[in-house]
């Protein structure tokens, strides 16, 4: 199997319709190039990890398709939106996509429900009601929902990442991005995180992780991507991945981790 | 019997380690001296020298207080400092502004109560205590029982207020801003409705407290406004932003205010009347303390991380609806120890209207020297105390307000 026919047929999508289709995309830091001919689709419901070493881009990547950076070349469309500088194009698709980060990033002036009763009422303008109750459904889906009416800074990081979670959700977003999203986490506290990202796998959200929590791309991934200096270097399933990997520097990389 | 080498098991259970509790070190008072105060030569000297040094300024200060201040002075002039040349016989409308005032407040704050923990009364005495000491001296200056008996009916208004507060419905709270709002304008009109005292005819405490009030209400946006300017991503608002902050405050405040006292009547148009006096030194206030107030919510801009504005724009937020609900709530809040400080200095500030002849409390207690009567009779330090205690006490209060919004507001931090 030749390198160039591993990528082009892993980077399409395993299902039919694609939810983010990124073609030839380019993203530059003055001279630093943070990635270079992205080619990536995701299906709908369609779980993929991105693992790869430190600045190898992979939080550039997502972090591109919300547009918190902003991409120099190619296309990035998101649930048939293409990204483009009209700021209601990048409104339409931050609704979207939830999106999860590995500072929480909660906001520390708001109890927890008023976290996540926000975005639903600034930016979908529902009422206080409406909003509140799905926040309840949300903060049992994560399994703190007596919880809601702290503010972050007395929950601990895996209350908080679940808070964070509960919150991207509420928006009900088609993605889900998640940027390193147990890697600010004492070891006790991944698991909870994970769990909850696991059911939210299994429930058929679309999503793209960003992580190093291996155990977690192996069971619940259905695709792997691996960067490396800003380019996608090998895709594939978790078991090809993990048993079998084609590329020199995946493996380099793997042996490193594993 | 034969033990190995090293013995592991013990007879009795080990004992456990004595709790780790500093030892209470409560000394009898004469012990207590001893130690801290004369445990050696040096000190015991020093201990008398500085105990006769406070002990001498002490006695001092007392004797001029009570005994050789001739406070006469201030007796006479009390309605002086107070309103300066507000006309003798519209001093009823200051008082229907204090009791519209008294009324609101305690309307105001038996709904805002509502929503807090109870606080014992005692806790609220300690909070006015400033506030009620200063009333205090100034109603012990007064040689009438008049203004005794009115601020008597002041205190039955607010609690008035407050009892109607107390009945009004929940859903009244909304109102609050809506009361705050019809008071000052209600206010306002008792002042100079119906022929009555425009601005640049009122002086002393009137004056400062009004100057100072609405220099802080207005400088305060108008800062806020700029602070973000200087980081907006249009670069024609950010030059004029940092333009503004930087020309402003490389002048200083009393030139500004004799810019706008005597120079600005060239630059407007012929035939258009040149705004009061008063309303030109208000307005060289606020220009300054905005430019000020910009760089201070500035830095507390810069205080919010960045993943807080970037959690704002994934979930949707508009940039303006960022800055409003994410940015600037953390970012004043940060930064109220600066700010109190900015609007403390704004009200000594107004001290120097006194140079372009407003009579706020300091110009007042210079015109008093003047009078016939006390020409050359060196009550210079009468009448400076008694401007320096009428700053002080409003200072001292904000400063301790400013305390206590910190406090509570630390609530849900990080």
């Amino acid at each position: 199997m030749s390198e160039t026919s591993v990528r082009a047929d892993a980077t399409q999508a395993k299902g039919g319709e694609a939810m983010i289709f990124c073609e030839g995309v380019d993203k530059f830091f003055g001279e630093f190039q943070a990635l270079a001919d992205i080619n990536l689709q995701v299906g709908n419901t369609e779980v993929v990890v991105v693992i790869g070493p430190s600045g190898s881009g992979k939080s550039t990547l997502i972090r591109c398709i919300n547009r918190l950076e902003k991409h120099d070349r190619g296309r990035i469309i998101v649930d048939g939106v293409e990204m483009s500088d009209d700021v209601r194009n990048i409104q339409e698709i931050r609704k979207e996509t939830g999106m999860v980060f590995q500072q929480f990033n909660l906001f520390p002036h708001m109890t927890v429900l008023e976290n996540i009763t926000l975005g639903p009422r600034q930016v979908r303008r529902w009422n206080k009601r409406k909003a509140e109750d799905l926040a309840t459904e949300m903060l049992e889906r994560v399994k703190i929902p007596e919880q809601a009416g702290k503010y972050p800074g007395q929950l601990s990081g895996g209350q908080q990442q679940r808070v964070a979670i509960a919150r991207a959700l509420a928006m009900q977003p088609k993605v889900m991005l998640f940027d390193e999203p147990t890697s600010a986490l004492d070891p006790e506290m991944i698991k909870e995180v994970l769990d909850v990202m696991e059911e939210l796998a299994g429930s058929g959200m679309t999503m793209i992780v960003v992580t190093h929590e291996m155990g977690f791309a192996r069971a619940v991934a259905d695709r792997v991507v691996f960067m490396a200096e800003g380019q996608i270097v090998e895709v594939g399933t978790p078991e090809h991945f993990f048993t079998d990997p084609q590329e020199e520097r995946t493996k380099l990389f793997l042996s490193q981790i594993l | 019997m034969t033990a190995g080498p090293i013995q592991t098991r013990t007879e009795e259970p080990l004992p456990l380690p004595e709790a780790e509790t500093p030892p209470e070190r409560r000394l009898p008072p004469g012990m207590w001296v001893r130690e801290n105060l004369f445990n050696s030569p040096l000190n015991t000297v020093l201990t008398i020298v500085f105990g006769l040094l406070i002990a001498w300024v002490v006695f001092r200060a007392t004797r001029f207080v009570f005994v050789t201040g001739r406070w006469q002075v201030i007796e006479q002039n009390l309605t002086n400092f107070m309103v300066g040349r507000f006309p003798r016989d519209e001093l009823y409308r200051p008082w229907i502004a204090i009791y519209l005032a008294a009324g609101a407040a305690g309307v105001g704050t038996a709904l805002y109560a509502r929503t807090r923990p109870p606080v014992p009364w005692t806790v609220t005495l300690r909070r006015a205590s400033p506030a009620l000491l200063g009333l205090v001296v100034i109603l012990s200056l007064s040689r009438t029982w008049l203004p005794a008996a009115l601020t008597v009916g002041g205190f039955a208004v607010g609690a008035a207020g407050r009892l109607l507060g107390n009945r009004l419905p929940e859903r009244a709270r909304r109102l609050l801003p809506l009361v705050g709002l019809a008071t000052v304008l209600l206010a306002y009109v008792a002042f100079t409705g119906f022929g009555g005292v425009g601005w640049d005819n009122w002086g002393g405490l009137l004056l400062t407290l009004f100057v100072a009030v609405a220099g802080i209400v207005l400088s305060f946006p108008f800062g806020v406004l700029l602070a973000l300017g200087r980081r907006s991503s249009f670069p024609a608002v950010r030059v004029i932003c940092v333009g503004y902050i930087e020309l402003i405050r490389g002048v200083p405040l009393i030139t500004l205010i004799f810019i706008g006292a005597l120079v600005l009547g060239f630059f407007l148009p012929p035939g258009m009347t040149r705004p009061g006096l008063t309303m030109r030194a208000l307005v060289a206030i606020i220009l300054f303390a905005a430019a000020y107030i910009a760089e201070i919510v500035r830095g507390g801009l810069q205080s919010v991380p960045k993943g807080q504005t970037e959690a704002a724009k994934a979930i949707g937020l508009s940039p303006v609806k960022t800055t409003m609900r994410i940015v600037l709530p953390q970012a004043l809040r940060n930064v109220i120890p600066a700010l109190v400080g900015q609007f403390i200095s704004l009200f000594k500030d107004t001290s120097l209207l006194g140079a372009i002849s407003l009579l706020e409390i300091l110009g007042v207690s210079q015109a008093v020297l003047a009078q016939q009567e006390f020409l050359g009779q060196r009550v210079q330090a009468e009448a400076l105390v008694f401007a320096s205690f009428l700053y002080w006490v409003a200072c001292y209060s904000m400063s301790r307000a400013s305390q206590r919004l910190e406090q509570r507001l630390g609530v849900g931090e990080r």
